[in-house]
């Protein structure tokens, strides 16, 4: 039963980078970010490249990663989200519309394929990362397995939750990107450049889904289409813990992952995401702003 | 007898704990241009929410001419006879003037009542004295969102004409307007005195004192005074309470 | 009848449409009748988002649901009627998977060969799977419907409800294999047979059929929109508390819309099914949907006639291109980036730039009388 809750757990964390970056983003500026699956495929796209063309293991690659997929979040919003301010919910369409680029983008293989180039790396097929050495020892602890991977996942996962939540509750930047998530205009109007903030947290929050498909990449095949169930799994978390809710969110993926985890082993994997899908779908009815939004009137 | 317009009684609203609006009572009689009068934070707004439906109230009454609307679904009230006219305008911004105006002005609202093209003949012609009223003849075929703000609240205030509805609450109708589009809503509302109630708040006293029948001060969620403009300078609670010792200018 | 400028050049469109669509099986051969008849399905859903999204501000992600179940329900009884159902000795119909994942000792008869056959048995009725094909996906738009908006949920939360709840029957399609035959759907169906006439997919006939259902559906949802409940509709869109203010039962009207948008898609799985004979798990993959929206958002999400050419169009494109596989990725690449500078600069689609240029025209071509005509509104 432990190594039950511990897959979950691993499960969760990756669904919580996913979910943090989204919350951040739609909390902070009001996007809906379709891509963002999407980036976390480029993040794993970045991990297989990193290890055959500049030879990077898997734990090396992060900072890549996280720099690869936050300067793309930050075109993105510089590009396209920042004209769609006037209408914010165009901005689901327009990141769908940028998530089937970015796919399409890997698999030509940046348009080279075009021209009969391949690059080892890209393209359709699937793609695969090989764990670091360190990764092959396994631990016990009694009766149960410590699989060091998932671990490490964990371990990543609290780390960057650590420093979003230093970011945000302990940084003058942090102040900034709570007060636009109050009140946009009021912060607008308290001097702080709406902006250059909207960017960076773009770029933030893009660089965590790029180090959680990073992540991935060590337990699945790397595929074009990974991301697009994380993006909806990211969604139904958020909505689940409350937009713009650090703890919430942390909540409500530890809720979401165990639940899937176990329900898969039990019974099975269809089953247990319908059962997610139909609880998800319960929490909004019941309470539209997530379970620990304690808004007032 | 015939039930006066609209009858608060003991009306009240708290918000875990913290009394908005706290015990109120009030009759506006039919024809009556009742003004609200309190500082920022008495209650003012949300006693209309209370009215409306927006707010659900946690204790008392609210009587529409002797029926009681407390508590129903906004749609329901409104279609009892109550109008809202919110302080930042609310209109149909894609809709064209006339489109509002159609919109607004529409006898029966359910959906099946609507499957059709056609305007009834009392729709028309309510259509056609809101536009003579309201003077938007020449803007009608124009989006109502370039529409400048004075011509908004005006054609917001069309609207509830249309709408039928038999007491109206507005909420600072003259927001944001200038010395000419404030008189002009002073004749407005003299125009609708008597064949609709209404409650007002506002703060520009000079408007006040063109359409008050009838002033109520409200205070920290309280009912403080009533009476007319000149019971109500003289009152020395209400000095106290908002005004300081100035006097109302 | 009095007509405006914009209405006289609406009219000449749809008319324009109607007639080029009625003629086609003068110009194409039976197998590009037949791909274009599921373009015209797809034109199809392109009113239902149009209507949904465009009119009613109500962005429905999961419109693959009704399309689906409409398909699923025809399929039924469409399977049934297939000869690779018909089974010496038995004494109903039995589709092929039920046999092949049969018990052994269990009984040849539809209310008991596997778990849940029992539910085919009124689909023996052909009249029956068309009855649920159309009544089916708008009942449970009604409630889904019912259930959102007398809630009051609103904006992203509606997408994110619409996008659980498809992917949601979708896996519950898949799981319930012994009765839909899970990841492989329903195929080798039988032919739709209307008095006597059985309709082969590629016949012209079927063709008409899924024309002049096109053409019912586009005919009869514009006349809805320009309903006095139209205008409504597209108030409450606006502002809806507005609309509650002026007395309007704002979640009546959403869920009525609701329901037609889920009934014409239903509608549109069923011809899918009459045109390409399969029904597939799918059409409930969340792609899909979204796709849906895309075309839309490039034809016009508020114009009916321009979100159906929309999926006409980008469909046409898209099966040329995907003879090639290369072209067939790129065309994806082109269509997320048309998507995008859409989104970004043509906010009202195919349809508001083809306004914008009538206008423009006008402008420029004086009139007969050397004045512009003074827009005229229809009472």
């Amino acid at each position: 039963m432990a190594d039950i809750i511990f897959i979950g757990l691993s499960l969760g964390s990756i669904l919580l980078l996913i979910a943090l970056g989204l919350t951040i983003i739609y909390g902070a500026m009001g996007v809906i970010n379709m891509a963002h699956g999407e980036l976390a495929m480029i993040g794993a796209y970045t991990a297989v490249m990193a290890g055959i063309h500049l030879n990077l293991n898997l734990i090396l690659a992060i900072p890549l990663a996280f720099l690869v997929t936050a300067t793309l979040g930050w075109l993105i919003e510089r590009l396209v989200i920042r004209r769609l301010y006037s209408r914010i919910m165009d901005t689901l369409l327009a990141t769908w519309g940028i998530a089937l680029l970015l796919q399409q983008m890997i698999r030509l293989s940046l348009g080279l394929a075009f021209f009969g180039i391949t690059i080892e790396g890209m393209g359709t097929g699937l793609q695969s990362v090989t764990l670091p050495e360190a990764f092959s020892q396994v631990w016990r602890i009694g009766d149960f397995v410590l699989q060091p991977y998932r671990s490490f996942i964990i371990l990543v996962t609290l780390g960057l939750a650590g420093i979003t939540w230093l970011l945000l509750y302990r940084t003058a930047f942090g102040i900034q990107v709570r007060a636009i998530m109050r009140n946009p205009e009021m912060a607008a109007a308290c001097g702080i450049d709406v902006r250059r903030v909207s960017s960076i947290t773009f770029a933030y929050g893009s660089g965590l889904a790029g180090i959680a498909g990073l992540l991935l990449a060590g337990l699945k095949t790397v595929s074009p289409d990974m991301g697009a169930s994380l993006v909806v799994d990211g969604f139904l978390v958020v909505v689940v813990g409350g937009v713009g809710s650090l703890v919430g969110t942390i909540v409500s993926a530890g809720l979401l992952g165990q639940i899937n985890g176990v329900v898969a082993i039990l019974s099975n994997d269809i089953l247990a995401r319908a059962l997610v899908l139909g609880l998800v779908i319960l929490v909004i009815m019941w309470r539209p702003g997530g379970l620990f939004n304690f808004k007032g009137r | 007898m015939s039930a006066p317009a609209l009858t608060l009684d003991g009306l009240g609203v708290s918000f875990s704990g913290f009394k908005a609006v706290d015990g109120f009572s009030m009759v506006v009689n039919a024809g009556e241009v009742r003004v609200l009068l309190g500082a920022n934070g008495a209650g003012k707004t949300t006693l209309m929410d209370l009215i409306s439906g927006k707010t659900k109230s946690t204790a008392g009454e609210v009587r529409l001419f002797g029926r009681d609307i407390t508590n129903l679904e906004e749609h329901h009230i409104a279609q009892a006879g109550v109008g809202r006219k919110f302080q930042i305008p609310s209109i149909f911004r894609d809709l064209s003037v006339r489109d509002n105006l159609v919109v607004a002005c529409t006898r029966r609202p359910s959906v099946l009542s609507n499957l059709r093209v056609k305007r009834s003949a009392d729709e028309r012609q309510r259509f056609d004295e809101v536009v003579e009223t309201v003077g938007l003849s020449g803007s009608l075929d124009r989006l109502a969102g370039a529409l400048s703000h004075g011509e908004t609240q005006w054609l917001e205030l069309g609207m509830l004409i249309g709408q039928g509805a038999k007491v109206i609450l507005l909420d600072e109708p003259t927001a944001g307007m200038t010395q000419g589009e404030t008189m002009k809503t002073a004749s407005l509302i003299n125009t609708m005195r008597g064949s609709h109630t209404m409650l007002v708040v506002e703060h520009d006293m000079a408007f006040v004192r063109e359409i008050a029948s009838k002033i109520t001060v409200m205070h920290l969620g309280k009912h403080l005074a009533e009476g007319s403009i000149a019971s109500i300078e003289a009152n020395e609670a209400v000095r106290n309470a908002y005004l300081g010792s100035g006097g109302i200018h | 009848m009095n007509l405006s400028f914009h209405q006289r050049w609406e009219l000449f469109a749809y008319a324009a449409f109607v007639v080029a669509i009625l003629l086609l099986p003068l110009v194409a051969d039976a197998f590009w009748l037949n791909r274009f008849a599921k373009y015209l399905v797809f034109g199809m859903l392109g009113i239902a988002v149009a209507l949904s999204w465009g009119y009613a501000g109500i962005l429905n992600l999961g419109q693959g649901l009704f399309f689906g179940v409409g398909a699923y329900m025809i399929s039924m009884s469409l399977k049934l009627q297939s000869p690779t159902s018909q089974l010496p000795g038995a004494q109903t119909p039995i589709p092929d998977f039920m046999l092949w994942n049969a018990e052994p000792d269990a009984m040849k008869d539809l209310c008991c060969i596997t778990d849940g056959s029992w539910l085919w048995i009124p689909f023996q009725y052909q009249g029956f799977g068309i009855a649920m094909a159309v009544l089916v996906p708008a009942l449970i738009a009604f409630l889904i419907g019912y259930a959102i908006f007398r809630l009051r949920v609103s904006g992203v939360f509606i997408s994110i409800i619409t996008l659980a709840l498809v992917l949601l029957v979708r896996l519950v399609i898949i799981e319930f294999q012994p009765v839909t035959n899970g990841f492989n759907g329903l195929t080798d169906l039988g032919w739709l047979t209307l008095g006597g006439v059985e309709f082969d997919p590629y016949l012209v006939s079927t063709y008409y059929i899924v024309a002049i259902g096109t053409i019912l559906v586009l005919l009869l949802t514009r006349l809805l929109v320009a309903a006095r409940a139209g205008l409504i509709l597209q108030a409450t869109r606006d502002d809806a508390n507005r609309a509650r203010y002026l007395g309007y039962n704002v979640a009546a009207y959403q869920v009525f819309f609701f329901t037609v948008s889920g009934l014409i898609a239903g509608i549109a799985g069923m011809l899918y099914v009459i045109a390409s004979e399969f029904a597939s798990p799918t059409f409930l993959d969340l792609a899909f949907s979204v796709s849906m929206v895309v075309w839309a958002a490039v034809g016009g999400r508020s114009s009916l006639l321009g979100a159906c050419i929309g999926a006409i169009l980008i469909n046409t494109v898209q099966a040329t291109a995907s003879e090639s596989e290369m072209l067939g990725e790129a065309w994806k690449a082109i269509v997320g980036l048309m998507f995008v500078l859409a989104v970004l600069y043509l906010p009202r689609g195919l349809a508001g730039l083809a306004r914008d240029l009538l206008d423009r025209l006008r402008e420029q071509v004086p009139t007969r009388r050397g004045a512009l005509p003074t827009p005229q509104r229809s009472e």
